[in-house]
């Protein structure tokens, strides 16, 4: 909102405060300056009136005229010009040499295809008064002597506030309601134009003899119409067209700008009715009937539902209530009798119907912050007085006034001792209620330091007390609000185990050369569908997704990693390894679904570096291992974790017979890991082979303190080694028959050692093997804490594992 | 013998050098001093010498044995030193770049993340989690935002459909889920899940129904900071954070609370910092951060008595400070993901 300097000073007499304090005290209120702006003539040298003897066009040019002008100090100079709205003898702005134009460009004598140019003649734009530049400035009407100053001709320059005003701030759309701020900041009187005005209370009215009005709808609660007969539309008169200018509004034409005008001031929206175009005389306050259609002032045709307010004639809406008027009804050169309406319309309504029809105006903009509703009747008023006064009309019958008002002032308690509780620094009782009365707020002295405040209606969000110490922190200065030493008691508390584990885990992969990336959650529902398949999608999809291509939330983070590999493989980055860690969201068994933190990486199995020294390719057993490490830092140990090969039917992301999904008893915890099914790396522009992981963690995984370890002791003996080659099919996994012997070996030596480590150690298919079967190696390894293990004692348990083992599993030792 | 034991001597001596692995050596020694070895052939004929010759002949035979041990010893020292530069290979050129490809690093909007929590866990400020599908009442009602506030809106906020079942952001009543468009919403989670005093911080991810461009983005960060307990007051709010602006910006750093509002504080701001040395940024106030006292409507939300508590909140875009401290200018630097970015901060 635009607040003119020259219009605020009629209220509250700031002529003593450079605009730049003011500027620097606004934000310091809670006024926002986006830009000062400056709205009119900042003072010129060397720019000044003169006449145009005569001119001829320029021989060496088709657009260019040379004139002979006249600056009243006895010399005629020559001045070439391009524009082509003058006659001879128009009076017109000269800039002389020396002058330097508002933008900053200097005035000199040139010669112009190879005519002498002893100046320039300018346009409005050209000073900086006003966006014309249609031509030259003619002034020949005006009656100006020749070489007067350009600035004597004109107003001095006004200083303009661009203000944003916060929601709870709707008292501040007006001239009026910043003086108030500026008044109680700077210690001045505030000249309130309507600080007399009787208040009253709607008359219930509801008819006069030009009209009928009926209230038919609890979206306004208030509804106030004037007619005024005979007026003359007619421009309104300079001053006021400056104000609207400077306030970022344009003239239209008197009446129109009379109820603009006020708005500005008092920020209580008006409209005015041509009083002809209302059918039956009838005015009625609606509800749209759905489907209703309306064609607005700016053209746009708009069609109603039945949760907008309308002001309707007798057949049709006329004003979408609050938000814009509609083509037919408005004040025209022809007019010659207005209905001024001046109402309260619910803000909740105006705000709904506003975004709805996506149509923003001074007037809903108001409303949706909630005007003063005793200022209503006090605005109509007001504005048609000055129609009567300006426009030459004259005021019939009562106005029609309807409803009530849907609040008042308000009164609250408060003690000095509450103020100084919640700032936390000293400060006297006369300073709280000196800014309270400045504030415009009636002060009661209850006693005790305890005071009884009336906050007027303009200030609808100052309800409790806490805000009336932010009215006091406001004006009394938040610069005084002190900073030191910061009191810090223990809380007895720890991070939260999911940010303990995700630092960690962020740490391990940087560790490992990952470099950490950040994607969009929102996800295109067709990235989706390629991955996970189309169960997941429609689990997945928002209700109302800005755009087709952030439609569903992310499932996985691979996704977003496969997008960072194409972008630094097109870039010739050289890249190799990514990782990031974020929330996914994964349907369960019932479909509801769960919010789930993700560790994931991708790395390519081979460089992308040209190197004069190559190192072995990685395989998927370097994500595996990525992954159980990654699981230990959440406390599952990588025993507890079951291996197996994952649907890739139903998440097509993973290649077929190269990958692995776990999970641990709890379920908790989940890997995923492998190629990426290369088809789909493809899909990414991706030929390389990518290996990925992904470590999926529930809530539930972080329900326990991590426990602390218990040492154990170890044994001072040396462990003995055997290996053993089982033959196995091909279909059997390692990990079964691993975990086979495991508990063979343990039974068999139970009680007399340990052992140590079952691990298999080499895979071998072919020669010697029959078809479908391969050999598992293994190397056992045992351990006695008490004594050095001799060869009979393992040789006998080692003897007993070999021919237990091809009963406890479908194996036979291969000897 | 004299003789012999001097030939011996030098032919061990002349052949040494042409040794070249330990088998060789091995066999080498095995012909002097094994047991078929010519220098044990002539120590055996020490038997037959006349016994007071004994005493000069054995001197001979010892020098002429610590002779041939100095030869083994030199030439095994040689075969080892052999060894170890077969084992080492070449000498290295250290100008040669290493051919490992890779170098991690932390996303920079990590390292924020953890420097700004860094900096508050010292005032005793710990990390608290919420879920970034959130429901309405949590996001806004406990937040004291009205149900026709425009933050609410379906154009605004993004929302699940309305079938939607999430475990875990469990509903207050029957509220619809979205998606968090704050990070306030921890405050009411953990202000009903634990007792006051509470300090903490709550870094998340944010999301706004916004078009991205260069200061827009569909999500975002922020880091939120909630301190409830007794009598806490806006003295405490100006002394977290100025010494927060310090520890991030430098001791130069101004800051000033700006009076704005949200609608779960009272009173509300802006902090504003004004830095001597930020580039094109320096010495204008810029915006980092809204705060305030929690407003007694969101105490009375969680069950807590607004006379008995109080309490202190802000809220930060990581983005932001992120895109201050580093100079940053396009907030999808972040999201794009270009090692030549990421890079840049390792």
């Amino acid at each position: 909102m635009k607040i003119s300097l020259q219009w605020l000073n009629q209220y509250v007499d700031l002529s003593d405060v450079p605009a730049e304090k003011i500027a620097d005290a606004l934000p310091m209120i809670g006024l926002e300056v986006e830009e000062v702006l400056s709205a009119g003539l900042v003072p010129l040298e060397h720019i000044v009136v003169g006449k145009i003897l005569s001119f001829v066009p320029h021989t060496n040019s088709d657009h260019l005229s040379v004139c002979q002008v006249d600056v009243g100090d006895g010399v005629i100079r020559q001045i070439v010009c391009g524009a082509k709205n003058f006659k001879a003898n128009d009076v017109v702005p000269v800039a002389l040499p020396g002058a330097v134009m508002p933008g900053g460009f200097a005035i000199n004598e040139t010669t112009m295809r190879g005519e002498v140019s002893q100046g320039m003649m300018c346009s409005g734009r050209e000073l900086g008064l006003n966006d014309d530049h249609g031509g030259l400035l003619i002034m020949t009407d005006r009656d100006l002597a020749l070489g007067t100053p350009i600035n004597d001709c004109f107003p001095p320059a006004d200083t303009v506030f661009d203000i944003s005003i916060t929601a709870n701030r709707g008292d501040c759309l007006s001239h009026v309601g910043v003086a108030r701020d500026l008044a109680a900041y700077f210690n001045k009187t505030l000249k309130n134009p309507v600080a007399g005005a009787d208040r009253k209370a709607p008359s219930g009215n509801a008819s006069n003899a030009f009209l009928s009005v009926s209230l038919e709808t609890p979206n306004c609660a208030l509804y106030t119409a004037r007619t005024i007969r005979g007026v003359k539309i007619a421009p309104s008169p300079e001053w006021m067209q400056r104000d609207l200018l400077a306030a970022g509004m344009r003239p239209i034409n008197n009446v129109v700008d009379i109820t603009n005008w006020v708005m500005a001031e008092l920020g209580s929206p008006l409209h005015a009715f041509d009083a002809a175009t209302i059918g039956g005389n009838t005015i009625k306050i609606r509800q749209a009937v759905e489907g209703e259609k309306i064609k607005l002032l700016d053209g746009k045709e708009c069609t109603l539902t039945a949760d907008m307010c309308v002001i309707a004639d007798a057949e049709k809406p006329m004003v979408v209530a609050g938000v814009m008027g509609g083509e037919n009804s408005g004040v025209t050169d022809a007019t010659t009798d207005v209905v001024l309406e001046a109402a309260w319309f619910d803000p909740g309504s105006v705000r709904k119907t506003s975004r709805a029809l996506a149509v923003s105006t001074d007037s809903s903009t108001r409303f949706t912050r909630d005007v003063d509703p005793t200022l209503v009747d006090v605005a109509g008023a007001r504005a048609a007085q000055l129609i009567c006064e300006l426009a030459g009309g004259t005021l019939e019958g009562e106005p029609v006034a309807l409803g009530a008002f849907p609040r008042a002032d308000r009164t609250i308690e408060i003690s000095g001792d509450y103020v100084r509780a919640r700032c936390g620094y000293a400060v006297e009782d006369a300073a709280i209620l000196d800014i309270f009365k400045r504030l415009g707020f009636g002060v009661e002295d209850k006693g005790n330091s305890c005071w009884s405040v009336l906050v007027p209606a303009f200030r609808p969000e100052v309800d409790r007390p806490i805000d009336l110490v932010e009215e006091f922190v406001r004006i009394y200065g938040t610069d005084t609000i002190p900073s030191e030493a910061i009191a810090a008691p223990n809380t007895v508390d720890a991070d939260a185990q999911s940010a303990q584990f995700t630092r960690k885990a962020a740490n391990l992969l940087a560790g490992r050369g990952f470099a950490e990336c950040v994607h969009y959650t929102l996800r295109d529902s067709a990235e989706v569908k390629k991955c996970f398949g189309e169960k997941m999608t429609d689990a997945l999809a928002l209700a109302n997704p800005l755009t087709s291509d952030q439609s569903h939330i992310r499932p996985s983070l691979i996704p977003g990693l496969l997008d960072a590999l194409r972008l630094n493989l097109s870039a010739h980055n050289e890249p190799r390894r990514f990782f990031e860690i974020g929330r996914v969201f994964r349907p369960d068994r019932t479909g509801a679904l769960r919010e789930v933190v993700s560790v994931a990486f991708v790395v390519l199995a081979e460089p992308t570096t040209r190197s004069w020294k190559s190192r072995e390719k990685l395989d998927v057993f370097f994500a595996k291992k990525l992954c159980t490490e990654i699981a230990a830092a959440a406390g599952v140990a990588e025993q507890r974790l079951l291996f197996g090969a994952p649907d890739t039917e139903q998440t097509p992301l993973w290649q077929k017979g190269h990958s692995a999904l776990a999970t641990d008893r709890a379920r908790a915890l989940t890997i995923e890991l492998g190629l990426i099914d290369a088809k789909l790396a493809l899909s990414w522009d991706i030929s390389e082979t990518v290996i990925a992981g992904e470590v999926l963690l529930l809530q539930d995984a972080f329900k326990n303190p991590p426990k602390r370890a218990r040492f154990k002791a170890f044994s001072t003996f040396p462990p003995v080694a055997r290996d053993l080659a089982l033959v196995v099919d091909e279909s059997v996994p390692a990990g079964e028959i691993a975990d086979r012997l495991k508990a063979t070996a343990n039974k068999a030596a139970s009680k007399q050692f340990l052992v140590e480590k079952v691990n298999c150690f080499d895979v071998y298919r072919g020669k010697g093997l029959p078809e479908g079967k391969k050999s598992l190696a293994f190397e056992i390894v045992f351990r006695s804490e008490t004594k050095t293990l001799t060869d009979a004692e393992v040789g006998k348990v080692f003897d007993k594992i070999q021919v237990d083992i091809e009963r406890a599993a479908k194996c036979t030792v291969r000897r | 013998m004299q003789q012999q034991l001097a030939n011996i001597v030098s032919e061990a001596s002349s052949a040494a050098p042409a040794i070249k692995t330990r088998p060789e050596f091995e066999v080498f020694k095995a012909g002097l001093v094994g047991s078929k070895g010519s220098m044990t052939a002539v120590m055996k004929l020490m038997g037959s010498i006349p016994k007071e010759e004994k005493p000069a002949m054995g001197k001979l035979i010892n020098e002429a044995k610590q002779k041939l041990e100095a030869i083994f010893a030199e030439t095994l020292a040689r075969i080892e030193d052999a060894e170890l530069a077969a084992k080492l290979g070449e000498p290295i050129d250290p100008s040669l770049p290493s051919p490992d490809d890779f170098a991690g690093m932390r996303h920079p909007l990590s390292q924020i993340r953890e420097e700004v929590c860094g900096i508050f866990h010292r005032l005793g400020f710990t990390i608290a989690e919420g879920p970034e599908l959130e429901t309405e009442w949590f996001c806004f009602d406990a937040l004291n935002t009205p149900a026709n506030h425009p933050a609410r809106d379906m154009q605004d906020t993004l929302f699940l459909p309305a079938d939607t079942k999430a475990t875990d952001a469990p509903k207050k009543a029957d509220e619809a889920y979205l998606l968090r468009s704050h990070t306030s919403s921890v405050q009411i989670r953990t202000m009903l899940s634990r007792k006051p005093p509470i300090r903490i911080v709550a870094p998340g991810r944010c999301f706004r129904r916004d078009t991205v461009d260069a200061t827009h983005s569909a999500n975002f960060h922020q880091i939120e900071g909630l301190w409830i307990d007794k009598n806490v007051t806006l003295k405490d709010l100006k002394s977290v954070l100025d010494s927060f602006v310090r520890e991030v910006f430098g001791n130069a750093a101004e800051t000033r609370l700006r009076p704005s509002f949200f609608p779960f504080t009272e009173p509300s701001f802006e902090m504003d910092i004004r830095v001597p040395n930020m580039g094109a940024l320096s010495n204008r106030w810029l915006e980092i951060m809204g705060c305030g006292l929690v407003d007694p409507k969101v105490l009375e939300n969680v069950g807590l008595d607004a006379n008995e508590w109080s309490g202190l909140a802000f809220g930060m875009g990581i983005e932001r400070i992120a895109m201050l401290v580093h100079g940053i200018d396009d907030i999808r630097h972040f999201y794009a993901n270009d090692l030549r970015f990421l890079r840049q901060f390792a």
